[in-house]
């Protein structure tokens, strides 16, 4: 039997100890696919020796190795992790921010108007002409938050673009993905009933909350709404 | 049960604004008492340290929800009687009828309108 080479027995040596002096707890997925590509690479002679037909088995193990590889970098893990998402999220706090601050000067505007002296009715009207500009003044964050908006959509473009290819290119079958464990605020949501705001057409309107809220509210009553 | 204009008005929500609105509407029917709180936890203690003659709760608060809020206020003897208005986003029809089957006394989904606040506090107080 053909013994692995000493240039290969010591590629494998060199990695391995590499490794160890880095630590036990750094060892990155990237190692794990080096250390298969040196392994593959260090038996591809003593198993050609042995059994030819395994070495085309080897190839073609190390050629997915090395696509799998190219298909992690152009993932661009890094690229969202330091900058796409923080950015992202800088994007989402400054529109919350937008439009707190422009809700808050329409609602003083309109409390102020509310509780204006009527008493002199010009002074009123100049008073109110001024608070409604102030109106139509806090309405322009409307399109600084839509530019904001479109930069975010963006971002969630660019990380399904990538994520959707990669994870076609794992062709993971079917049925073969772990069904992840409930978190503890799943399972807040799921007992305290918490879906959140519903996309128009999703939810019941109010006129059907009515008919419920004046029914039995049983099964059957739902039932009837959907008809 | 009576609308009284002069009851004191609970208004339970995590947000500011919308407490502001609905504070301001309320004010617009004639109400003049009104307090507010945060989330369902805040509520529970003001409703024990006072007397309201009116509930109206966001659902989606922490650390307790409105529909928490509601099953401890039916619960508690005390405060068992107190009318109930759950005002939300949540407008699936499991959230409806827990609500209904947890004692709400009426149910308004955002975004809503005076008209409804007003008519379904009348609605709750001609029951």
């Amino acid at each position: 039997m053909a013994a692995m080479t000493n240039e290969n027995m010591a590629r494998v040596i060199e990695f391995l100890q590499e490794n160890k002096n880095r630590g036990a707890d750094d060892v990155s997925l990237n190692d794990v696919m080096h250390l298969a590509e040196v392994m593959s690479g260090s038996m591809h002679e003593v198993l050609s020796a042995v059994q030819p037909g395994v070495t085309h088995e080897l190839q073609l193990i190390a050629g997915e190795i090395s696509r799998m590889k190219n298909e992690i970098t152009s993932l661009r893990a890094n690229d969202m992790k330091t900058s796409k998402i923080p950015d992202a999220g800088r994007e989402l706090d400054a529109i919350v921010e937008a439009t707190e601050s422009a809700t808050d000067t329409i609602m003083q505007a309109a409390e102020e108007i509310m509780s204006a002296d009527t008493s002199d009715p010009v002074a009123y009207q100049e008073f109110v002409s001024n608070k409604m500009i102030g109106i139509f003044e806090a309405c322009t964050f409307q399109d600084i938050t839509g530019q904001r908006i479109s930069k975010v959509v963006a971002t969630l473009n660019y990380i399904d673009e990538r994520v959707s290819a990669f994870v076609e290119q794992l062709r993971i079958p079917e049925g073969l993905e772990v069904q992840a464990e409930e978190t503890e605020e799943e399972r807040r949501q799921r007992e305290q009933i918490l879906h959140g705001p519903q996309h128009a057409g999703e939810g019941v309107s109010q006129d059907d909350i009515d008919a419920m809220m004046n029914g039995s509210g049983s099964q059957d009553d739902i039932d009837k709404l959907f008809d | 049960m009576a609308l009284d204009l002069q009851m004191a008005v609970l208004v339970v929500d995590d947000y500011k604004t919308m407490i502001r609105i609905i504070r301001n509407l309320l004010k617009q029917l004639g109400f003049e008492d009104i307090d507010d709180a945060a989330d369902g936890t805040e509520a529970l203690e003001k409703m024990k340290q006072r007397r309201y003659g009116l509930v109206i709760s966001d659902w989606n608060m922490e650390p307790m929800t409105g529909y928490e809020l509601l099953k401890q206020v039916r619960a508690d003897s005390g405060l068992s009687k107190t009318p109930f208005i759950m005002v939300t986003a949540e407008s699936k029809t499991e959230n409806v009828i827990a609500a209904k089957k947890a004692g709400v006394n009426n149910y308004i989904v955002k975004p809503f309108n005076a008209q409804t606040l007003k008519g379904k506090i009348e609605a709750v107080f001609a029951d």
